[in-house]
């Protein structure tokens, strides 16, 4: 269908639409070029909405704005391209003609590469690895003088092409683009970043953008007005944190000193073979001249993390310029590393404190260790080493470097010796985590005028600029109108024998709270039809309330039920429950599955239709506070954001609760029960995302486990009832004839604005002249007029 | 992709990296770390073995080891082919792992302590690099070099050293208080962070205090028949003592900058090095208006100056806002009428204070526009 919000014409692919002023909101996002924080339902067409508005954005408006789109996993890019294809077909229809327009997903290079023995490497890295010694421009060189090396032939044939145009117009999925570049053996992983200049939509996962590593050499050449969306994006302030921290163990420094000696023994062998190429690199490093064909090299070796503009136009300091001084310098730093890690105490400092105490004992100085990791890739690329993966320890040590000192706040050095506070072998890990997620995120923010961040369980709205330090246009959480009442959230604070129920570490053993939460299990297997999913607050606790179960029978119970599946950390031992799971409910076995707030399941797994018609959140998700990464991160956010210990916690729990329930609910014509099971939940209600805490009854808040299950029957009693999509009309879906009779009522009342607009502004000027009379001097006269009435300006009027 | 396997040698490592032959000390592998080289014991016999190192060769052997040859004074090693006479006091313990990295630390020491120029001291960052280089080089041969180079470079630190004495001495002294001084700020920080976690602590204690006090006040309250009257009134004591918290928390971490002492000594060697100046004299704190009085010299001002036309506003609401002072008014009044008297262009223009005849002009005019709005206004 096809509707004008304000001048811009929105071609929507479906004939029906979710009410609500998410579009709305968006233009307004995107004329005043802000960020916007958005919250709105997962299953209620989030996606395309997005996707129709913002096309129809750029197609309307004469500077074009890009769409960068990002989400969390494959199979959401993938989505969201199918969704988009849809949108585009739609588009064309309509108009009459197909428009200029490209569109494309980019993912690592093993989910696209085509190479007959690349592609078939498991890990990522490996493939990443061997591609660079197929692809790098070095080996090419020597194909050319005619040496024997192995190169990529799909790799080799875009250098054919035109190189603006490697693939036609178009909206490509990732198996679009497979498939196209097995017909004209080319390479869809290099055809996809080389054309993300010449789209008009890019979909890709976040890490293209947030890790400095990678997003310095593929988003790089993104214009300024760039529109960036960040979907599913309740996650994001840790993915900023991971993207900058690391762990150094003994074994990835024992690694990093082979790497060391490797490097040592080329710069040897290439000083009798090759001398001139390390004269040349030298003398680039002693002018200051940053490889000028870096820029252009869309593969360089490794990546360097961000550095401060300043610093990357300094030349690299004089101590490190030659190779061999660097291998020393880099080989003085692992020994210092290895050194620090035979302490046997836990240790925690901060980047400036750990810096003057390597100063001391290595002459190491700040300076140069900050430009270690360009520095080692520059000698990587003169060096031109093809099995980089050898080098990746190494690699990771030199970034290690270069943020400590980089960043003197936000970061925190953690050293624990061992794994457990019981582990008598020692297994020390050197933590260098980030604390603060603005860091990564803020080259994002400078650089792009539009942020979108959006995702189905986003709340507390106001929490994300916190910690993420921006500014935002628009904060909406958008609730959820409904034909019927399609899911129904309780809060379940008693056991049947009137006991409070709660996962706080004072009761979670006793073996009368675990008895209740058994017989809720129980009670909700039984009324529950198909799947049922439960989630625990952690792995540690699942174990020893699954046992205990055991030997109260509860299981056994169960059994007679439902097929009983558990989460572990395994992925592939949990993708075989997933599989029997599913299999279990869709033949009316019906099954249970037992997983963790935190793991995999929370995060990417929709449990729609029969898959999931209860979710049971047994505890509140907090985190595991006795980690010292956590604390130190709690001790930053308090001291620079002003955000207590307990709020965040509180949120963070709040926020993986919350997803857990929207897994079960994907969708208008889906329903599910929704059970949240402690007693804390009860105080904990504001946190919830409007559209759940909107449906959650005053009266359904603090339950025992009998009133919760007959609760549950009326519900299912009534989801029972025949329901046709003839119903939802006018309420939870709009056709063309709602949205008009929607936007008359709301020009109406713009109307009346407007109108009550100008009569106030009819009497600006005369409260203005009445002032300037009065004060003699206009300037001083500045006070705020609207809080005057008709009355006392009278009074003034005749006081002259 | 064949990988070269790791030399399991790599004390030699740093020596093979110029190619020549080296003199410098043989050194062991680490791989000894749990056995004595000298007297074969393991450490699953002694528990606490400990290991020690001389400097003169870097031998390392046990402790036990070390007190029973050098405890009757002055021996030699007892490595096969190390000549070397070591001494007890000369024995402590590795900071490395790996002996080649702290032998070349101490080197390292050495050098430093000797080439302690500090960025600053250069003209132009490119000089600051060379000179880095050269350091670099020089320190490599002494760790690596051949008889000959490493000959050479300890005749250069050598005269290095006795030619730059005073301005060594003088870096050195600066270094040590630059340390000094980020030391102590990290420690005031430490204990500032301590400090505030403490705060945030009690803060939260009695936060919850206060709750708990508040609901038992209000119960009392419900008691007595007049509900909700304590409720309102306790969180806003209780919102305002956060914020009041947080004002409190904001600590100041002083920062000297260190005003180093000029010397005037140095036959210059390396190029870039920048002439020393005399130290400039000591600033008071900065004035930004440069000494300017701005206290009326022609007149007195008293406060309350009245006027009829202004005497009328003096209860209108409009004018009595926050941030209006009829004070304000009548200083500028006073100020537009005395501006300019007492100036006499041609003694200004006699003495020749820093002003041409134009910019008299244009500043004259300046004010006349200035002026005009005034009145215009
Ligand atoms: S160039 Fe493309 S096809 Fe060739 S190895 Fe790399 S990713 Fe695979
Ligand atoms: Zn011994
Ligand atoms: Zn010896």
């Amino acid at each position: 269908m096809e509707f004008n919000i304000d001048d811009l014409p929105v071609l929507f692919p479906y004939p029906r639409i979710y009410p609500g002023s998410y579009m709305v909101d968006l233009k307004k996002t995107l004329d005043a070029t802000g960020n916007a924080v958005l919250e709105m339902p997962s299953g209620t067409g989030k996606t395309i909405t997005l996707l129709a508005l913002i096309v129809a954005y750029q197609q309307y408006y004469p500077s074009h704005r890009k769409l960068i789109y990002c989400s969390r996993t494959m199979s959401e890019i993938e989505k969201a391209l199918v969704e988009l294809k849809a949108l585009m077909k739609f588009r064309a229809d309509r108009l009459g003609y197909e428009e200029e327009f490209r569109g494309l997903g980019l993912t690592s290079r093993k989910n696209l590469c085509l190479h007959p023995s690349v592609k078939r490497e498991k890990s990522g890295n490996v493939v990443d690895a061997r591609c660079r010694s197929l692809t790098a421009g070095f080996v090419k060189e020597k194909k050319e003088k005619g040496e024997d090396v192995e190169v990529c032939v799909y790799h080799d044939n875009l250098d054919l092409l035109e190189p603006h145009n490697l693939i036609p117009n178009g909206i490509w999925t990732l198996d679009g683009l497979l498939r196209y570049g097995e017909q004209h053996k080319q390479c869809p992983y290099f055809t996809a970043r080389r054309m993300m200049q010449y789209c008009n939509v890019i979909i890709y996962s976040y890490h293209y953008l947030l890790d400095p590593k990678i997003a310095e050499r593929v988003s790089k050449d993104l214009s300024q007005d760039c529109i960036i969306v960040f979907d599913e994006a309740h996650n994001i302030d840790n993915v900023c944190i991971e993207s900058l921290s690391t762990d150094i163990t003994e074994d990835s420094l024992r690694k990093a000193t082979r790497g060391a000696q490797n490097l040592e023994n080329k710069i040897n062998e290439m000083r009798e073979s090759d001398q001139q190429k390390l004269q040349d690199e030298y003398e680039k490093l002693v002018e200051g001249l940053r490889g000028a064909d870096e820029g252009r090299q869309e593969d360089s070796f490794m990546a360097n993390p961000t550095l401060p503009d300043d610093l990357l136009k300094e030349a690299v300091p004089g101590n490190i310029r030659k190779a061999e001084h660097f291998v020393t310098f880099l080989r003085r730093f692992i020994e210092y590393l290895k050194t620090r890690m035979k302490v046997r105490q836990v240790i925690s400092e901060t980047p400036p404190s750990f810096l003057a105490h390597l100063k001391e004992y290595t002459f190491i100085e700040k300076k140069p260790l900050r430009f270690c990791a360009e520095r080692l890739t520059s000698l990587v690329r003169t060096l031109e080493l093809t099995n980089i993966e050898d080098y990746q320890p190494l690699q990771e040590v030199a970034t290690f470097a270069t943020l400590v000192a980089t960043y003197e706040k936000g970061f925190l050095l953690i050293l624990e010796p061992y794994e457990s506070d019981t582990a008598e072998v020692p297994n020390p890990v050197l933590h260098f985590t980030c604390l603060d997620a603005a860091i990564a995120i803020k080259p994002v923010f400078d650089r792009f005028s539009s942020v979108i961040i959006t995702s189905g369980t986003i709340s507390p709205l106001e929490m994300y600029p916190k910690m993420l330090d921006f500014q935002t246009v628009v904060q909406e959480s958008y609730a959820i109108t409904l034909a019927r009442r399609s899911f129904l959230p309780i809060v379940v604070t008693r056991g049947s024998d009137q006991a409070p129920i709660s996962t706080s570490f004072q009761v979670r053993n006793e073996p009368s709270v675990v008895r209740n939460y058994g017989s809720l299990l129980t009670e909700f297997a039984k009324i529950t039809p198909d799947g049922m999913v439960v989630f625990f607050p952690s792995y540690l606790y699942m174990e020893s309330i699954i046992s205990m179960w055991q030997g109260m029978g509860i299981l056994d119970e169960v059994w007679k039920y439902k097929l009983i599946l558990v989460e572990t950390p395994d992925a592939q031992e949990t993708s075989l429950a997933l599989e029997t799971y599913r299999t279990a409910c869709c033949n009316g076995r019906g099954a249970v599955l037992l997983c963790v707030a935190r793991g995999k399941v929370s995060e990417g797994i929709d449990f729609d239709h029969q898959y999931g018609r209860t979710v049971l959140c047994i505890g509140v998700p907090f985190q595991y506070t006795e980690s010292r990464i956590l604390k130190a991160r709690l001790e930053f956010l308090r001291e620079t954001y002003r955000i207590r210990e307990n709020d965040f916690l509180s949120f963070d729990a709040m926020r993986h609760a919350a997803q857990c329930l929207g897994r079960v609910l994907r969708g208008k014509d889906d329903y599910g029960l929704m059970v949240l099971a402690d007693r804390r939940f009860q105080k904990k209600r504001a946190q919830l995302p409007r559209w759940i805490n909107q449906a959650l009854l005053d009266t359904d808040v603090n339950l025992s486990t009998d009133m919760a299950v007959s609760s549950a029957r009326r519900f299912l009693k009534t989801m029972a009832q025949p329901f046709l999509a003839k119903d939802q009309e006018g309420i939870s879906t709009w056709s063309m004839e709602d949205l008009r009779h929607h936007q008359e009522k709301m020009d109406d009342e713009r109307i009346k604005e407007l109108q009550a607009q100008r009569e106030r502004e009819l009497n600006q000027p005369v409260v203005a002249r009445a002032a300037n009379a009065a004060g003699g001097d206009g300037r001083e006269s500045d006070y705020e007029m609207d809080d005057f009435d008709e009355a006392e300006l009278m009074a003034l009027d005749t006081n002259i | 992709m064949s990988r070269k396997a790791p030399p399991g040698a790599r004390g030699a490592g740093a020596s093979t990296s110029n190619g020549t032959t080296s003199s410098a000390p043989a050194l062991p592998t680490i791989s000894t770390e749990d056995m004595c080289p000298v007297c074969k014991t393991i450490r699953y016999l002694n528990k606490d073995m400990e290991f020690l190192i001389n400097p003169e060769c870097y031998h390392s052997m046990c402790s036990n080891c070390v007190n029973r040859l050098f405890n009757d004074g002055p021996n030699q090693c007892p490595y096969a082919g190390c000549n070397r006479t070591l001494r007890r006091k000369g024995f402590r313990s590795a900071f490395f792992g790996d002996l080649a990295v702290e032998r070349e630390v101490d080197i390292r020491r050495r050098v430093a302590a000797v080439f302690n120029q500090a960025e600053d001291d250069f003209e132009t960052l490119r000089d600051y690099n060379n000179y880095l280089q050269m350091v670099e080089d020089l320190t490599f041969d002494l760790v690596s070099g051949g008889e000959a180079q490493r000959r050479t470079a300890e005749a250069t630190l050598g005269r290095w050293e006795a030619e730059h004495k005073a301005e060594i001495e003088r870096n050195r002294k600066a270094g040590r208080e630059a340390d000094e001084q980020s030391r102590r700020r990290l420690a005031a920080e430490r204990d500032a962070a301590r400090q505030r976690r403490v705060e945030a602590l009690q803060e939260a204690e009695e936060e919850k205090r206060e709750r708990v006090r508040n609901r038992e006040a209000e119960l009392d309250n419900l008691a007595l028949g007049d509900a909700g009257a304590g409720a309102g009134g306790a969180q806003r004591v209780q919102l305002k003592r956060r914020g009041q918290a947080a004002a409190n928390r904001a600590v100041e971490a002083a920062v000297h900058t260190a005003v180093a002492a000029a010397a005037d000594v140095g036959r210059l060697s390396i190029r870039g090095l920048k002439e020393k100046k005399k130290a400039p004299a000591p600033e008071g704190p900065y004035d930004p208006f440069a000494g300017l009085d701005f206290v009326p010299g022609r007149y007195k001002l008293h406060t309350g100056l009245g006027h009829p036309g202004i005497d009328k506003y003096k209860d209108d609401p409009a004018h009595i806002t926050g941030g209006y002072s009829f004070d304000e008014y009548t200083a500028r009044a006073m100020f537009e009428a005395f501006a300019g008297l007492g100036v006499f262009i041609e003694d200004e223009m006699e003495a020749g204070i820093g002003l041409s005849a134009g910019e008299v002009a244009t500043m004259s005019a300046g004010i006349a526009a200035v002026g005009d709005r005034m009145e215009l206004d």
